[in-house]
């Protein structure tokens, strides 16, 4: 049996106090737990920011990585070992900033992995600029007279990129938030969720109350996603009423099942054969 | 030397240049002869000027050669660009339709020939077969290659492709060539190899099991071997997005359990320094090569260079360890490959393999057999090795600067990594001790790691004066030795393969025994001269660099070194 506890870190937590950071690491302990997933056989890859400095704050294997750069290397960490339970935590600059790119190519290939989208739409780090999902318009002190270019919608680019399974889950709703990390972690193949998130210190807009009052729950409306273009007009809906739940689900053959050399088993289990080796040098 | 002829094959891109190439290095090889080719061409698909030139020898050989024996040329252009190599007697290969009347031409009717054989496609293999008749070369060695180039083709591909070898042996019958010499019937003195393919085997004895890249001239043609192999291996072949996720990708695998690499080359590298001190801070080890070409940005793509050795030992912000090898020929090439992974592993540090578009791309006749090693010492840590695996610490202080590396999700231990300053433990950490303790024990690696570093090969090494290289300029610089020394010089050389660490004492060692060195780089600035005064304290009497993209021919050198020594 796993327990919330055996997911306790030593290590000091650094966050603000009041941040929804906060939410998301024990809605993960939570999903993790009723999972019954081992600390020492959870493998968590960050990016750089305060989303990703999570797995400090948690119990198990950890890669904290470079700004932007989670996504490639966990690929690299699933293909060395397609066995993984693999988690990323990403914010809304690591992921849709920085690694823009790695962020599309990881959905095309639809590595079997879970990625948290730590979305509070500024950059808390390095003290409340804009971010990539900031509101048009959003006064900051480095954008004084607003921002001007639209926000990046993760969930549309996901869908339209073809992920099979799209969520965006609220930090403030830890029941809700955890049941959507275990069914993404459930989900053969790549799973997003991005998750609003409020910045105590930096973002004054986007507040706890404020989505409190926007939020309304796609799993008590009984929405089925299964239809790509219903999930593309949720996920583009912002405003008065903001859903949270699981958008789109689908699976499809993950990455690793198109690789014949993995029906062998994980890459670092297979043996060397110098016999091999010396057909094909002697060839 | 009694055989030393070379061809040179020049045309438009898209033509079969190297495909002709290949064929005439397929039939020296299975004759038992040496040879040493180059292929040079333009960034682009089709159209411009390329050539590929074969020089063919009874003796191994390890460098190209500046005139030419016999030129075929498929255009006029050719013909006019290359016709001032020509050696004393040379001739030229031409189709009648692209000109005729010079004296040193032949013009032949090529065109008419392949159709006559089934089509223009036929082109080169007649073209192919009026070139080794020339040379003297039996025909029924050239049909023995057509059978294993065609074979699998279909018996109609194969004789259409006899019969044109058959007209192109025919048309050239009544004419002599100087250098037409007997072909003796021999074994094949070893495996036809460039570069790319000997890094690729080299990974695969080094058991690398993840090569992630974004193709780049020249570096692409190593992931092209590794790709075909992969079936064959537990081995994988991601082409990603971009050279960050390439790096990242590997340092993933290499953190998961598996060896891994990629391939790129200068503007890729650039990419690359972020995730290669990502490997410096969180003790991964990983292999790149960096096949350099001229730049900087875009270069000159398809060219070769020397220009990257002071980029690539200090590449990435603040110190770290890193291995940093140029080998100078594919066997080397091999062996270092697969000793990258070796001691990349051992030390937990990025190894960087500096080649260049000149060895990548040439071909050589392996000089010794390649042999897989029979078993690869991993250095991995499990929890039956720790007395208590709940305290494993990832970045634990040792007397060596090497901490057990324990894999992820393999056992009790957890593996933690922070790509900030950390603790031991893997956590990060502010902390002033932690800090001081963690560059210590990174720079702890270094003096262990100078003690795995070859000293620079030497090659007439007592000499008076020697020639100082280092990486694929190797065969260049021996033939201009040996040219010097016939000439009565008193002149050796050093080549340096194992660059980083610096072995200084054993630079020092090699260098106190001469009168003066001079520097042969492909570079503008004598990088390595700049590296030897900053490590060894002497100081080159002067330099043949030469950083036009091509490679060096020997003769050059020769002369270099006569504006130095009389």
């Amino acid at each position: 049996m796993v327990g919330i506890k055996d997911y306790e870190s030593l290590y000091k937590n650094q966050w603000c106090p009041g941040c929804g950071n906060f939410g998301i690491l024990e809605a993960m302990k939570d999903a993790l737990v009723s999972l019954e997933i081992l600390p020492e056989k959870l493998l968590i890859v960050s990016g750089i920011g305060q989303a990703a400095k999570t797995p400090h704050f948690l119990k198990c294997n950890m890669f904290h990585a470079l700004h932007g750069r989670a996504l490639p290397l966990a690929t690299g960490a699933k293909l060395a070992n397609h066995d993984l339970k693999i988690l990323v935590n990403s914010g809304d600059g690591d992921c849709y900033g920085e690694g823009g790119n790695h962020f599309m190519h990881a959905i095309r290939r639809n590595v079997d992995l879970t990625l948290l989208v730590h979305n509070n739409k500024t950059y808390g780090l390095t003290k409340g600029q804009a971010s990539p999902t900031s509101d048009f318009g959003m006064v900051t002190p480095m954008q004084p007279r607003g921002v001007i270019s639209e926000p990046f919608n993760g969930l549309a680019v996901a869908l339209a990129l073809g992920a099979g399974f799209v969520a965006r889950g609220f930090s403030g709703n830890r029941e809700h938030l955890s049941r959507l990390i275990r069914e993404g972690m459930q989900f053969k193949g790549f799973s997003l969720i991005d998750i609003m998130q409020p910045c105590v210190s930096f973002n004054r807009i986007n507040t706890y109350n404020w989505y409190k009052k926007r939020a309304y729950d796609l799993f008590e409306e009984d929405y089925m996603p299964d239809d790509l273009e219903n999930a593309m007009k949720l996920a583009r809906q912002w405003g008065d009423r903001i859903p949270i739940g699981v958008l789109y689900r689908k699976e499809k053959q993950n990455f690793a099942k198109h690789i014949d050399v993995l029906n062998k088993g994980p890459l670092i289990s297979q043996q060397y054969d110098p016999a091999r080796l010396q057909a094909v040098l002697d060839a | 030397m009694s055989i030393d002829i070379t061809v040179k094959i020049g045309g438009e891109a898209g033509q079969g240049i190297q495909t002709m190439g290949h064929m005439l290095a397929l039939v020296c090889r299975e004759a038992g002869l040496y040879l040493m080719a180059i292929n040079d061409f333009e960034s682009r698909i089709r159209g411009g000027h390329s050539f590929f030139q074969i020089r063919i020898c009874d003796k191994p050989v390890q460098a190209p050669h500046h005139k030419v024996h016999l030129l075929v040329a498929l255009n006029r252009e050719t013909y006019d660009l290359h016709k001032g190599q020509l050696a004393s007697g040379g001739r030229v290969i031409m189709d009648e339709i692209d000109g005729s009347g010079e004296g040193d031409l032949i013009a032949l009717p090529f065109s008419e020939l392949a159709k006559k054989a089934g089509g223009m496609i036929f082109a080169n293999t007649v073209a192919a077969g009026a070139c080794l008749a020339l040379l003297g070369t039996p025909f029924e060695l050239f049909k023995k290659v057509l059978s294993k180039q065609f074979g699998k083709k279909g018996a109609d591909v194969l004789e259409k492709n006899y019969y044109a070898a058959e007209l192109g042996y025919q048309v050239v019958k009544e004419v002599a060539f100087k250098w037409s010499f007997e072909w003796r019937a021999d074994k094949p003195k070893g495996a036809l190899m460039d570069g790319s393919k000997a890094i690729a085997l080299g990974a695969l004895a080094g058991d690398c099991r993840l090569a992630a890249f974004y193709p780049m001239s020249p570096a692409t043609g190593i992931m092209t071997h590794l790709s075909l192999l992969s079936d064959r291996f537990p081995l994988i072949v991601e082409q990603v997005e971009d050279e960050i996720a390439a790096v990242n990708a590997i340092i993933g695998a290499s953190f998961a359990g598996t060896r891994a690499m990629t391939s790129t080359s200068g503007g890729g590298f650039c990419l690359m320094t972020e995730g290669l001190g990502l490997a410096g801070i969180t003790e991964t080890p990983i292999v790149i090569v960096n096949a350099q070409r001229p730049g900087p940005a875009t270069g000159l793509p398809t060219r070769t260079a020397q220009g990257d050795l002071h980029f690539v030992i200090r590449a990435s912000q603040d110190e770290f360890p890193r291995f940093v090898f140029a080998p100078g020929m594919p066997d080397e090439a091999y062996e270092i490959t697969s000793r990258a992974f070796h001691l990349s592993e051992k030390y937990q540090v990025p190894a960087i393999i500096l080649i260049d578009q000149y060895l990548a791309d040439s071909m050589y006749i392996a000089q010794k057999p390649y042999v897989a090693p029979e078993r690869i010492e991993r250095f991995i840590a499990q929890d039956d090795d720790m007395e208590n695996p709940q305290q494993y610490k990832r970045f634990a202080v040792t007397s060596t600067g090497v901490s057990p590396r324990a894999l992820p999700c393999a056992g009790k231990a957890l593996v933690v990594i922070s790509s900030d300053e950390h603790r031991e433990d893997g956590h990060i950490s502010e902390a002033i001790p932690d800090r001081i303790a963690m560059v210590d024990k990174r720079n702890a690696k270094v003096p262990f790691m100078i003690k795995e570093m070859n000293p620079p090969k030497e090659y007439y090494g007592e000499s008076g004066t020697l020639l100082v290289g280092w990486g694929s300029t190797e065969g260049a610089v021996k033939e201009a030795v040996d040219r010097l020394r016939d000439e009565g010089s008193d002149i050796g050389c050093l080549n340096f393969v194992d660059l980083w660490p610096f072995p200084a004492d054993a630079a020092v060692d090699a260098l106190k025994k001469t009168k003066q060195f001079l520097m042969v780089e492909q570079n503008s600035t004598a990088q390595l001269g700049q590296l030897l005064r900053e490590q060894t304290g002497f100081v080159h009497s002067g330099a043949i660099l030469k950083y036009d993209g091509r490679p060096f021919y020997p003769n050059e050198i020769v002369d270099g070194v006569k504006k130095y020594v009389r």
